[in-house]
């Protein structure tokens, strides 16, 4: 007989294991991708070795091996009818077995990039050759873990609690390892956001993993009742309607018990070493001046500043469909319903964010480029936002954090990128419509033949990045269809041209034999019949962000340093972690 | 009776090869002089160098100063400034001909106060306590380089070589000299431990000239020194040494934490690991490597920046001190101005990266062309390839620097000297 599963429940923890809700360590079974597993696990998109570096040696693996999905039975999920001291038992175990560990990786891996296929109506590939990635959940020892473009690799490491010599697992974390995982996706996705640039850019990739990782936690529903409801016991799902005290429910409720609340005890863990960083942005009070202050300068901080502004979006989707709905006795509200809303609100956000990817351009991202890309991708599918007014409600929130959609490319009235319109002017009759559609070359050969109309400087090197279909159902259930292409510029100069060649000044104190990368790149996407719509593009010739960028590299020592992948993303979670990393 | 004035400064910049040696020679208008030994250490003599170099120098600052020391200044702990200072146990070493000195005052930063340990009864959280946790725990980080350097001779092909060669470089900078530091706390009729405008205990010794101590800063004057925030300092520091430590301890042969899990070790993993796990070998490496860098840069961090101000020039010596510890003089207008116009440099940490901060470099009102009138001077101590690497654009002596330097000052370097050559001389009217 043939598997015809789409999914399998695998048992994961939905936070970590000091989290306790209702007195049980928050174990929750989650849906991923079926597939028949060997050993590891083994997938099509990962492969978990248990190799420990620190101690030199290989823990056995989850082991797999029937040919059925459905024979291969999850040893982990937990038995609900077991008795309190049990369950107990059952944890510890559980919690001490290494398979679990990598079942638990493998599964939250998985689970985070079917949520951007999805999304995305593709597959979607990691940022290096080859379709599987490892992961090492005991990598070696140290408070750290990290996503390595060179080692195909994700690495979490071990290390001893502040309170006892007892060893944490940053891969027993949900957060960390979603986290993790994004930054392997969206490097996938846009190869060029690992690039040195502006300070958004680099904070960017902290802070989307963050929202990542804080947002998928939502659709465990289970979860997040019992958070909900702090102390008390999630009454079993019967005839009668569970009902939660609105008390519950106000925006300083939620902030505390789900998305400050969970990571707390965790962060107690590594006490002063910030492994609640994840969630701190939280608290952080919107100033619109907040992305010029020095304490804001550096990734990871800069980084926060964008979660927070995304966290506290879903916070007022969420409140905002709360209020739709009706109470019982005026104070009261169907938790169920609470609980699903939170993880629509959750579910329409995340897939916002993760389309607008798409509509980014592929050079220099500022926290205001993804706004309007956000904005112009919903836009797309769900014309009409006039039911729950998300759009209105990111523009506002992003304003308070001092992220706006504005700039000439922009359209001042929607905070969305104009749409293309030189279409008089393409030259689209020496490319093929359906090569345009996946081949690089045509699309390059498509880019070259309208350079000029599309400003692109022709004594750069040029090259096309990458040529995907994007399919996205809209709510009236047509699938809107496009092609997203994205292609860079290049020029190598030294600093006593570039006055000549960007029309900038050199900053202060460059020599001018300093020699200096300078790009450009856009996005362009393609409608279902293979016409532009949108040229979402960093110009070669814009001056200001040349500018801009220049003098920060220039500022922060980064012009002419290679920063491998492996130490990029090491040393910035080190330091979000241990305060060790490299400034 | 007229006050004595200083009429000329003379620096014996000694070839240490990687490290710092300075002895600084005024003379005043009754043709007396001061001595002050800033530093005297190294981590790799120049080739050919004697054994005996160290005591040749150390017999070289006794004969230059006619066998009296007005001061010694140790700016930090590492190995390429201090080590000098260890004393042998046949009495003969450069450290006991530098205790026959009889400096009259050592100056080291706050950090170096050994008794911070035995006065400290504050309770948790106040700022005694803080100083002492970080005192203790830059004691207890050279820990980490201990075991590092102790797991690369036990694994010794455990890394690959141009990470190992990193790591045992930095690894030996940073383990503790314990004999130096000793001699240093007792050789001296006064000790003083000083920190951002503190008095530095010189001004007595040396009439005339104003010394500014612009850092290190203290915990309090800086959050910057270590990116703490809302933490107490000393639980802080207490977690950060206790974690390094660990961490150094365990390289390569730290006990599983499944023990009874382990299918396969190290040299026998089944085909499918080893790329991956030599890869991840290779990722330990590089991170154990950033972790020793860290250390060795929040070391570097506390070393004391001096500014003598005498009534016609500016003399600085920055140690190795590094952004972080610039930080708080550079945030302050009148440290700025003040700097402006410096006329002796000695160059930052051997020519790094980090620690000649932009915001100065550029504020330096006298570099400039060869024919302008009262150029500055420039002196650099160090010894190429011996740390960073050119790929990632942090040798030291960082070239571009070394480029301004030669064309911006007049510029002085131990590594323009021949062999046999002891020392760089310059002389400067104050």
């Amino acid at each position: 007989m043939t598997s015809t599963a789409n999914t399998r429940k695998l048992t994961i923890l939905a936070q970590d294991p000091s989290v306790k809700l209702g007195g049980r360590i928050a174990f929750a079974q989650v849906d991923v991708p079926a597939e028949v597993l060997s050993s590891g696990p083994v997938g099509h998109r990962v492969k978990v070795i248990d190799f420990d570096a620190s101690a030199n040696v290989l823990y056995a693996p989850r082991t797999f091996g029937r040919t059925q999905v459905e024979q291969d039975l999850d040893p982990y999920a937990p038995d609900e009818k077991m008795t309190a001291a049990a369950r107990k038992r059952w944890e510890e175990r559980t919690l001490a077995d290494p398979r679990f560990h990598a079942q638990h990786c493998y599964a939250i891996v998985m689970r985070t990039l079917a949520r951007f296929e999805f999304a995305l109506g593709r597959r979607v590939a990691w940022g290096f050759e080859g379709h599987q990635i490892h992961v090492a959940p005991h990598a070696f020892f140290e408070a750290n873990a990290f996503y390595s473009e060179q080692d195909r690799a994700l690495m979490f490491g071990y290390f001893k609690s502040a309170r006892g010599d007892r060893p944490v697992f940053t891969c027993l974390s949900h957060d960390i390892v979603a986290h993790e995982a994004t930054h392997a996706i969206l490097d996938g996705l846009r190869d060029g956001f690992t690039n040195p640039s502006t300070p958004d850019q680099a904070a960017f990739h902290e802070g989307f993993s963050d929202v990542v990782a804080l947002l998928s936690v939502f659709s465990l529903k289970e979860i997040v009742m019992a958070a909900l409801l702090g102390k008390g016991k999630v009454p079993p799902k019967g005839k009668s309607i569970r009902l939660v005290n609105k008390s519950a429910l106000t925006r300083k409720a939620i902030e505390n018990s789900l998305l400050l609340g969970l990571g707390e005890q965790f962060g107690a863990e590594l006490e002063g070493a910030r492994a609640d960083a994840l969630r701190r942005s939280i608290k952080l009070k919107p100033r619109p001046d907040l992305l010029d202050m020095p304490e804001y300068q550096e990734e990871h901080d800069r980084g926060e500043v964008f979660a927070a502004a995304m966290m506290q979006t879903f916070l007022k989707m969420w409140l905002s469909r709360i209020a739709g709905l009706g109470t019982f006795g005026g104070d009261r509200y169907n938790l169920d319903m609470v609980v699903e809303e939170g993880a629509k609100a959750a579910e329409n956000l995340l897939t916002m964010a993760i389309r607008a990817l798409d509509y980014c351009p592929p050079v220099d991202l500022s926290f205001g480029d993804f706004l309007a890309a956000v904005l112009t991708a919903d836009a797309e599918t769900v014309p009409d936002d006039s039911r729950f007014g998300y759009r209105a409600l990111l523009r506002e929130t992003f304003a308070d954090y001092g992220v706006l959609a504005t700039g000439g490319k922009i359209d001042p009235k929607t905070g969305q990128w104009a749409s293309f319109d030189k279409g008089d002017l393409v030259t689209y009759s020496r490319t093929h419509f359906e090569s345009m559609l996946h081949d690089k070359e045509e699309v390059f050969r498509f880019v070259w033949e309208n350079r000029e109309m599309l400003g692109l400087d022709d004594r750069c090197y040029t090259r096309i990045e990458s040529v995907r279909p994007s399919v996205r159902q809209a709510p009236d259930g047509f699938f809107l269809k496009e092609t997203i292409c994205e292609y860079v510029q290049v020029l190598n100069l030294y600093a006593a041209e570039i006055k000549a060649v960007l029309g900038i000044d050199r900053p202060d104190g460059m020599p001018t034999t300093q020699r200096v990368t300078a790009y450009g790149g856009g996005t362009l996407v393609f409608d279902q019949y293979g016409r532009i719509k949108y040229h979402i593009s960093k110009s070669f010739q814009d001056s200001d962000m040349q500018s801009a960028r220049l003098q920060y590299l220039w500022d922060h020592d980064l012009l002419e340093k290679p920063r491998s992948a492996r130490h990029r993303f090491a040393n910035i979670h080190r330091s979000r972690l241990g305060a060790e990393g490299d400034a | 009776m007229m006050a004595l004035q200083p009429v000329s400064a003379t620096l014996f910049a000694y070839q240490v090869g990687f490290g710092d040696c300075f002895l600084l020679r005024f003379t005043y208008s009754d043709q007396s002089t001061r001595h002050v030994l800033i530093d005297f250490g190294t981590t790799g003599l120049p080739k050919g160098a004697a054994d005996a170099h160290l005591l040749l120098i150390a017999k070289d600052i006794e004969a230059q100063c006619g066998g009296q020391l007005d001061a010694v200044v140790a700016t930090h702990r590492h190995a390429d400034h201090i080590s000098g200072f260890a004393t042998a146990a046949n009495g003969n070493g450069p450290g006991d001909v530098i205790r026959s000195l009889k400096p009259r005052l050592v100056l080291q930063p706050w950090t170096e106060d050994l008794k911070l340990a035995v006065d400290s009864k504050g309770p948790a959280g106040s700022a005694a306590a803080g100083r002492l946790a970080a005192a203790r725990s830059l004691r207890e980080m050279q820990q980490v380089a201990e075991h590092t350097v102790a797991a690369l001779d036990r694994k010794p092909n455990y890394f690959n070589r141009k990470i190992a060669a990193q790591l045992r470089f930095i690894g030996e900078d940073n383990i503790s000299n314990a004999s130096a530091v000793r001699n240093l706390s007792t050789m001296g009729r006064k000790n003083v431990y000083a920190y951002h405008e503190s008095d530095s205990g010189l001004e007595t010794l040396l009439p005339g000239i104003k010394v500014h101590v612009l850092g290190p800063p203290t915990l309090h004057q800086s959050e910057a020194i270590r990116k703490q925030r809302s933490v107490d300092p000393a639980e802080y520091w207490h977690l950060q040494s206790r974690r390094a430590a660990d961490i150094g301890a365990q390289v390569g042969d730290g006990g599983p934490v499944f023990a009874d899990h382990v299918i396969a070790k190290g040299g026998k993993l089944p085909a499918h690991a080893r790329w991956l796990a030599y890869r991840m070998k290779q990722a330990q490496g590089e991170q154990l490597l950033q972790i020793v860098r860290t250390l060795d840069k929040q070391m570097n961090n506390t070393s004391l920046i001096l500014l003598f101000e005498t009534p016609n020039k500016k003399l600085l010596f920055p140690g190795d001190a590094q952004i972080e510890n610039w930080s708080v003089a550079l945030s302050k207008a009148k440290y700025l101005d003040l700097l402006a116009d410096v006329d002796l440099y000695k160059v930052g940490h051997h020519g790094s990266l980090n620690a000649t901060p932009k915001t100065m470099w550029n504020r330096f009102s006298k570099k400039g062309k060869a024919s302008k009138p009262g150029r500055m001077q420039s002196v650099l101590s160090t010894m190429p390839h011996k740390h960073g690497s050119e790929d990632a654009g942090t040798e030291v002596p960082r070239i571009k620097l070394v480029k301004d330097l030669q064309s911006q000052t007049n510029f002085h370097t131990t590594t323009a000297l021949g062999a046999g050559d002891l020392y760089v001389r310059v002389d400067i009217k104050v």
